[in-house]
């Protein structure tokens, strides 16, 4: 008989505790929710055992084929396009509108569709009847099981990660060689690509109270998984044993 | 899509500014970012065969949009304003949307062959654009000053739009 799999169609999201913070530039509360089963989980987690659920699928497969690919996609060919749209055409606002129009779209199909499907995270913004804004950051309660594939999980987070570094890296190329113009472009990748990065990492996070505190818990956390593995080799390393002096 | 929807209904309301509601709940940059790109593309200038096209007026534009209404928005919140920097800067994209209409209209009026009257005909419609523009942004954003300030948060609405309609205004190349 199959494992009793929780199709389950709609995803289940936790309940959301309010967490009013007071906004930086003015007196308008603003404020920031999380989802509620985040417990300081790691942003790399790559120790857990295969789910249950998971065990029928082969290592390495991914769940939503397409969603990864366009996940990809849309933010190689922007960058793509960007480097090599010179060897092509002299011209400067084809190719603007084209990765412009590139980047919006990896935009809009990362906020809401591959954070969702791939990896259980969502983030957004809503305005209330008197008028606070709320920004909402949520993670899918427990159910990865079956949900979601850890090839597809590495997949979605060096991706995200990866191109903001690399668009600022083509920044200060643009700004060093003053290519003013085209700094523009990376300028707006910059800011899709990296708002999106920082609205999952911020799910991700979870109830901390702010990003540098994780970090620094984080780090804790890595110091203190250090300490242990050396203590513990320290106790199961083989005793020396002494060597027999020379025969006389 | 809902999104398309969302975009199309703004539209609507930038136009006829009798609700507010659907501008301030439920904000979005794409708007803004279409009629950006749009009245870059048509204030571009002259096309040179050697040099890059149309480079520099088509960079103004996006820079003096999201720049001036990234800096209208700090005016508005650090006079006291109660509207979050994303709504705000969601308003003044899509009251862009009367300047674009003006700008639609001289390009029109430039097919023809130019004289006095037809550049007076340009300059009314843009001052139309303008002062359009100007009211459906007052009429937005005008409930989050305070109201003993509410002078102080036009005058960087209007300078702003005042540039993007002279923008559309000095464009006469076909």
């Amino acid at each position: 008989m199959a494992h009793a799999r929780p199709e389950i169609v709609r995803m289940q999201f936790m309940e959301i505790i309010l967490f009013e913070a007071r906004s930086l530039t003015s007196q308008t509360k603003s404020s920031i929710m999380y989802g509620e089963d985040l417990d300081q989980v790691p942003l790399l987690d790559n120790e857990e055992p295969l789910d249950f659920g998971e065990e029928d699928l082969p290592k390495g497969r991914l769940k939503h084929p397409v969603v990864t690919t366009f996940h990809l996609l849309f933010r190689t060919a922007a960058l793509v396009v960007y480097e090599f749209c010179g060897i092509f055409s002299s011209s400067f606002i084809g190719p603007f509108i084209f990765i412009v129009v590139l980047l919006s779209l990896d935009f809009w199909t990362v906020k809401n569709i591959t954070g969702r499907l791939m990896v259980g995270l969502r983030w957004w913004n809503y305005i209330d009847d008197e008028g606070q804004s709320h920004w909402v950051f949520e993670a899918k309660k427990g159910g990865l099981q079956g949900r979601v594939t850890k090839m597809e999980v590495r997949i979605f987070w060096v991706a995200l990660v990866a191109f903001p570094v690399l668009w600022s890296i083509i920044l200060l190329i643009a700004v060093v060689f003053s290519r003013f113009q085209w700094a523009i472009i990376v300028v707006i990748a910059l800011t899709l690509t990296g708002s999106n990065l920082y609205g999952y990492v911020r799910c991700k996070l979870g109830k901390s109270d702010s990003i540098s505190q994780s970090f620094k818990n984080m780090a804790a956390g890595l110091v203190q998984r250090q300490m242990v593995s050396n203590v513990t080799s320290m106790f199961t390393r083989a005793p020396p044993t002494a060597t027999p002096s020379s025969t006389v | 899509m809902r999104d398309l929807r969302a975009v199309g209904t703004k539209f609507y309301h930038v136009l006829y500014p009798k609700e507010k509601k659907a501008l301030l709940k439920e904000w979005d940059l794409w708007g803004p970012l279409i009629l950006c790109t749009f009245i870059a593309m048509m204030v571009q200038g002259t096309q040179e065969v050697d040099k890059q096209d149309g480079g520099p007026e088509f960079a103004q534009v996006f820079v003096i949009v999201w720049l001036g209404a990234a800096v209208v928005t700090m005016n508005t919140k650090l006079l006291g304003g109660t509207i979050s920097f994303f709504q705000s800067v969601c308003v003044l994209g899509y009251c862009l949307l009367p300047s674009c209409l003006s700008l639609i209209l001289c390009r029109l009026i430039l097919i023809a062959h130019q004289n006095r009257i037809l550049f007076l005909l340009r300059f009314i419609v843009t001052c139309i654009g303008f002062a359009w523009a100007t009211f459906a942004a007052m009429v937005f954003l005008g409930d989050s000053q305070p109201s003993s300030r509410k002078s102080l948060a036009v005058y960087p609405i209007f300078l702003f739009y005042f540039i993007i309609s002279w923008l559309i205004i000095s464009h006469s190349n076909v």
